[in-house]
């Protein structure tokens, strides 16, 4: 039995020596790509790295571009005709029933005011608070001048000289529509923004 | 001359008599003077005041003729005659109160621009600016029993508060109550040592009615305010009798409707006195059971007044656009020819 396992060993070497000798070692099977690959791989990845780039470049150039614009906007609005800055500044900003908190679009609104304030350091305003109709008349003056207060304390906040700021409340005095439904109602509960000075002969010049 | 009897006709007796001069029914005077005889029939029966010889002044919203709402003041007789207008600045002009002896009214106008306190003198026409010297909005206005101090709130930046005002001696503004909040809608006990206001110190959309000890005491919340619940309650007005306050709160399905309680603190129940429409604004008549409101109704807005003891309601002035109406005191005693013989 022990004689019998032996050949067979042999024949197993064998074959693997006959193996070896009759076909000439195949070119190392490549791991990795082959060097056109590799290349094509460098070049692809050169290429998209430019590619990146000048995404990268025209995107930063398109952001700057609209900077330029949006400044060259927000200076145009602020130092454009009258009609536009005044158009800007006196538009309106609304609250919430009850409210005298500046809500997020009131915000934007009131930075617009802000930017045009700065470039115009002639002009001064009066805020003017409204409230609508619900509740009652004389709480409704104390809200008005309360949402007045509010939208003068972020511009002060934002660096505006607190005398060239005024206010003053009409309750529900004077509502901007005389209706008893909840559009009309949003739409009285509001800060009216009045030129006070600063703006006159550009207004006459204007028309 | 007008004689009066009043007969009790259980004991089959005459109880009081008395002899008035009336002015010609044709003369401007005739039907105050038939209304101050009146409320002497009241105080002989009753002996409590009567209301008949009185006033509510309001003011009335109008558009001008460029479109902007504006107000000025009128007076009606207690009645619903003799509508008049008091004032013509073209601006917005409102809150009136009378003085203790019913000769001047005290109100605000924004006639200068801002909101200031003004006192006119309904006799002679003259009107004066009460000059605080405090920047600000100076809001509704009323007068101390004794006649000589103006109480008011002022608002200015984000702070607000309560100050009385030396009108006889034009001095002397001091601050009652104050802080970051809106303290407003004073109105003083008859005895002018208590001072009840509107404050939204608990919450700007939760304005109560506090009372106060004068000069410095601590305010105690009077309106029915519960913990998380909030409310909404203004426009205190103190009856003239000194045991109750008026004023109106948001009540159900956010109507408004006029309320009464006790001025004694919290606690005290609170009754409703009306219960269709919206209602604001209450004023107490002169006889402390009469209350006149601005109601607004389907039909329309007008001053309405409740019979606090029947809870009946009357129409007193209606198809104008009216706000916050304030009674009079008493416009004085009838002219009584005293005879020899006659009532006490």
């Amino acid at each position: 039995m022990h004689h019998r396992s032996i050949p067979l060993l042999l024949i197993a070497v064998t074959v693997l020596l006959a193996a070896c000798r009759r076909d000439p070692p195949p070119p190392p099977e490549p791991v990795g790509p082959s060097p056109e690959e590799i290349e094509q791989a460098r070049q692809d990845s050169i290429e998209a790295a430019r590619r990146a780039e000048e995404e990268a470049r025209r995107a930063e150039a398109e952001r700057r571009a609209e900077e330029e614009r949006r400044r060259l906007n927000a200076e145009r609005r602020a130092r454009g005709t009258l009609a536009e800055v005044r158009d800007a500044l006196t538009r309106m900003v609304h609250f919430e029933y009850d409210q005298s908190r500046i809500t997020s679009e009131a915000e934007q609104l009131l930075r617009e005011k802000v930017e045009i304030l700065r470039a115009n350091p002639e002009v001064t305003v009066r805020l003017e608070g409204h409230a609508d109709e619900r509740g009652s008349t004389e709480y409704n003056l104390a809200l008005g001048q309360r949402r007045a207060e509010s939208a003068k304390e972020f511009m002060v906040g934002f660096g505006i000289e607190p005398s060239r700021i005024r206010t003053i409340s009409y309750g529900e005095e004077r509502p901007l529509v005389n209706q008893s439904n909840e559009r009309a109602w949003a739409q009285n509960r509001r800060v009216e923004v009045v030129v006070l000075s600063g703006g006159e002969s550009d207004r006459d010049s204007d028309r | 001359m007008l004689v009066l009897r009043l007969h009790d006709v259980v004991y089959g007796e005459v109880r009081q008599e008395g002899r008035f001069r009336i002015p010609d029914p044709s003369r401007d005077g005739f039907r105050m003077a038939v209304h101050r005889v009146s409320d002497r029939v009241v105080e002989w029966i009753f002996d409590e005041p009567g209301m008949a010889a009185s006033r509510i002044a309001f003011s009335v919203s109008r558009a001008g003729p460029d479109g902007v709402a504006n107000q000025e003041l009128y007076t009606v007789d207690s009645d619903g005659e003799n509508l008049r207008r008091v004032t013509g600045y073209g601006s917005i002009t409102m809150s009136p109160a009378w003085s203790p002896d019913a000769s001047r009214l005290a109100f605000t106008s924004f006639k200068s621009g801002e909101a200031e306190i003004y006192e006119l003198d309904l006799g002679s026409g003259q009107e004066r600016r009460i000059a605080t010297n405090r920047d600000g909005q100076h809001y509704t206005p009323t007068y101390h029993p004794d006649g000589q101090l103006l109480a008011f709130s002022v608002h200015g930046g984000r702070q607000s508060g309560i100050y009385t005002y030396d009108v006889e001696r034009d001095c002397c503004l001091t601050s009652l109550t104050g802080g970051r909040w809106d303290d407003l809608s004073p109105t003083f006990s008859p005895d002018g040592r208590r001072i009840a206001f509107n404050s939204n110190r608990l919450g700007v959309a939760t304005p109560q009615i506090y009372g106060m000890a004068l000069p410095e005491g601590e305010p105690d919340l009077l309106s029915p305010y519960l913990y998380g619940q909030g409310g909404y309650y203004t426009s205190p007005h103190w009856s003239p009798r000194g045991d109750r306050i008026a004023f109106h709160g948001r009540v159900q399905r956010g109507r408004y409707h006029i309320l009464v309680t006790g001025a004694g603190g919290r606690g005290a129940r609170v009754r409703q006195l009306t219960w269709e429409g919206n209602n604001e604004d209450p004023s107490w008549a002169p006889d402390g059971r009469h209350i006149v409101f601005v109601g607004e109704r389907p039909e329309g807005t007008g001053l309405l007044v409740v019979d606090g003891a029947t809870g009946r309601i009357r129409t007193l002035v209606e198809g104008l656009r009216v706000r916050v109406p304030a009674w009079s005191p008493s416009l004085g005693e009838p002219e009584e020819i005293r005879a020899s013989r006659g009532g006490s």
